[in-house]
């Protein structure tokens, strides 16, 4: 997918009024998995008889515009018949406002189709996205393609494009698209959730529970393993010279096991005793502090099981309740004395 | 409630929906972020399967709680610009083959914070007013930055609906109904599911370079600069593994702390309230007694009775404050004492893994 090798050209520049000039530097565009994940819940919910749908990109643009950042996509309806497309601009720019009045901070960056084909119509939807008004002009507008045709790779590819045509009534309905390099990328907390959407990958009904902190822990700690074993295979395999050595991989895996520690014992001892610990007497206050919180909340609604007629019971429990509450905020005092140092 | 076939027994989010929701809450860490959530109901299960963040309106949160947090986000699910807004977006989204049912809103937690009284109001709403059939999914963030998302559905109870809905929370009205901290939320479990594309993006993403050269790399240089090791998709997450329990039991004691003095407060409330009602009640009863002895004396001298009942016009018994306040506080330190558990079982097997590990001669006994 990524491994294309991509060389920039100065893409052509149309015809320009004075005033802003568009910028022909190198574009990057970074593509979030949010955006990715719309397009093909999108793609999936097409009309039975269309090939293919488009929509609208939201994202950054950093401040030199040469990087653009797709963060979000929604959906627009359109139609292509043979000779002509009809795309629902007026829910184009609705939406937009919507989308706007929740993430302020994103733009209009460009559109997608989930079809790898670039035709007139591409080229005339491009023209509209990348258009002075309600377009990103004078930022090129990115064109992103995601392929969702049954049976073959998801293909994803982005272009920008550049103004041609013979005269000037054809210009409106073409475009050279030019293919720029993209990635996918995604921030460090949405590591978590990929990584549990991942988890469902292999399973028939697609479907993964969310896993608490220990269960992840285990396969974290399997998986570093069956990755140790991988290497140790691999050095093995070395040494009884049956795949070929490389003294690069041999400084690499050397440099990884420099990293380490060289600590003393005692202090292991020390450090791993206090923060033990610390943990513990943590984990027994939040306890403490639980049962405490619940006692005094039984207490005050506890007066019916004490039995006896009803004056003596509410006296009672009023005098019960007011027992316990001393006795809590003596204890309470306490924890929170003994929390302090901890 | 009873009406309805089959309660609501489990929650299925859309991978879409998951990413979404974790864009949002992490964008606007740490402060809250609100949005609604969309899908369908089938059979018992309630499939979500888009989400739309909520614009953060500057309104008075129309609370009759004065305590309620002037936070403009937290409250935004039941402002009523924001009705108008996810009735249009809906309406948007429905026009592009979406499922176009509102079927809840999701919070972002820090720390599992999340039991309070904006929490309540925002679900009472949605169940009240909305649909019966809604939940509010509940990410934490900063527990997902330690390796494992957290993700969870609530409900209120339809006890607790009941209740809320008349604002019986006096201890009376708690006796009578029985009702404990434990009572107020239903979790439903929450189950992720993919779409086939999604499916076999993951698994493209997983494995992009088969048709790449696996030859041995020819220096150090190479071999660190190589697309193996630059490619950042889906590296395996061991984000858990790491050792920094210090800030997450930190922040936890500061929360617990925080409900301590919530707790104090409320409990100084209600003594409060005690004392002032015991004094009353003393005056009465002098004043009864008083009433009594003069009527003996005008019994006495065949004059007419006076009232006995007239001091319930003289004398106002305050009213009871309410016991919701500390009922939600002891749900939340219930809370925070089960994350703390959770946290504790999991650090303390790793650091005996590492003790183990640095000091190999120790534990080979």
């Amino acid at each position: 997918m990524a491994e294309d090798s991509f060389l920039h050209l100065a893409r052509p520049l149309g015809p320009v009024s004075v005033g802003t000039a568009p910028t022909t530097a190198p574009l990057n565009v970074v593509i979030q998995p949010q955006a990715i994940f719309s397009v093909l819940d999108h793609s999936l919910r097409r009309n039975a008889d269309q090939e293919r749908v488009i929509g609208t990109l939201l994202g950054t643009r950093s401040e030199d515009g040469s990087e653009v950042e797709v963060r979000s996509a929604f959906a627009v309806g359109h139609s292509e018949a043979e000779d002509q497309v009809e795309v629902d601009m007026e829910y184009h720019k609705q939406m937009l406002a919507l989308h706007l009045k929740a993430n302020p901070r994103e733009v209009l960056v460009g559109w997608y189709a989930t079809a790898s084909e670039l035709n007139t119509f591409s080229a005339l939807i491009q023209n509209f996205y990348s258009g002075q008004g309600d377009g990103t002009w004078p930022h090129p507008a990115v064109h992103l393609t995601v392929s969702t045709e049954a049976g073959k790779d998801l293909e994803t590819r982005a272009y920008i494009s550049a103004p041609v045509g013979v005269t000037a009534e054809r210009a409106a309905d073409s475009a050279a698209f030019i293919p720029v390099p993209y990635e996918l990328r995604y921030a460090e907390a949405d590591k978590s959730g990929l990584e549990s959407i991942a988890n469902a990958k292999d399973a028939e009904d697609r479907s993964a529970t969310i896993t608490s902190d220990i269960d992840s822990l285990e396969r974290a700690v399997e998986e570093v393993i069956s990755m140790i074993d991988r290497v140790s295979r691999y050095v093995e395999s070395v040494i009884d010279e049956e795949t070929p050595a490389s003294t690069a991989m041999g400084q690499f895996l050397l440099n990884a096991l420099a990293l380490a520690p060289k600590v003393e014992p005692a202090d292991i001892e020390r450090d791993f005793n206090n923060h033990i610990q610390d943990v513990l007497v943590v984990s027994y206050l939040a306890n403490t502090v639980r049962t405490q919180m619940e006692l005094s909340t039984r207490l005050a609604t506890a007066q019916l099981t004490l039995g006896g007629g009803e004056g003596a019971a509410t006296g009672e429990g009023q005098r019960n309740q007011r027992g316990g509450k001393g006795n809590n905020q003596g204890g309470r005092r306490q924890e929170r004395t003994e929390e302090a140092r901890a | 409630m009873a009406e309805t076939p089959a309660p609501l027994a489990a929650v299925q989010v859309e991978a879409l929906v998951v990413m979404k929701i974790i864009k949002h809450c992490s964008q606007t860490f740490p402060s809250t972020a609100t949005g609604a959530l969309v899908g369908m109901d089938v059979d018992g299960s309630l499939e979500i399967t888009n989400t739309f963040p909520f614009p953060v309106v500057e309104v008075p949160a129309e609370s009759h709680f004065d305590n309620a947090a002037p936070n403009p986000a937290a409250a935004a699910p039941r402002a009523k610009a924001n009705a108008a807004y996810s009735a249009e977006y809906i309406r948007m989204l429905r026009e592009v083959n979406t499922d176009a049912n509102n079927v809840g809103w999701y919070t972002s937690a820090n720390m599992g914070n999340f039991v309070n009284m904006n929490v309540i109001e925002n679900q009472f709403y949605y169940q009240s007013q909305m649909n019966e059939r809604t939940v509010a999914l509940v990410h934490d963030v900063s527990r997902s930055a330690q390796g494992s998302l957290s993700l969870r559905a609530f409900r209120l109870s339809a006890k607790f609906m009941a209740a809320f809905k008349e604002n019986k929370f006096t201890s009376e009205d708690l006796q009578k109904s029985d009702m404990r901290h434990p009572d107020i939320f239903e979790e439903l479990p929450v189950k992720l599911h993919n779409s086939h594309l999604i499916t076999s993006f993951i698994h493209q993403l997983q494995c992009p370079t088969s048709n790449a050269s696996t030859e041995l790399p020819s220096s150090l240089a190479a071999l660190e600069s190589s697309p193996f090791n630059k490619t950042s998709t889906l590296t395996p997450n061991l984000d858990n593994l790491s050792l920094s329990i210090d800030p997450f039991l930190e922040k936890n004691c500061d929360l617990l702390l925080d409900s301590i003095e919530t707790h104090n407060t409320e409990v100084n409330n209600y003594q409060y309230y005690q004392r002032v009602l015991g004094r009353e009640q003393q005056k009465i009863n002098a004043w009864k007694q008083k009433r009594a002895q003069e009527n003996a004396t005008r019994a006495t001298l065949n004059q007419p009775l006076l009232p006995e009942d007239e001091w319930q016009r003289l004398f106002k018994l305050p009213a009871e404050p309410s016991r919701l306040e500390s009922m939600l506080n002891t749900r939340q330190v219930n809370q925070y004492a089960s994350q703390v558990d959770n946290f504790v079982s999991s650090s303390t097997g790793k650091m005996f893994a590492i003790k183990g590990n640095l000091l190999p001669n120790e534990t080979s006994n």
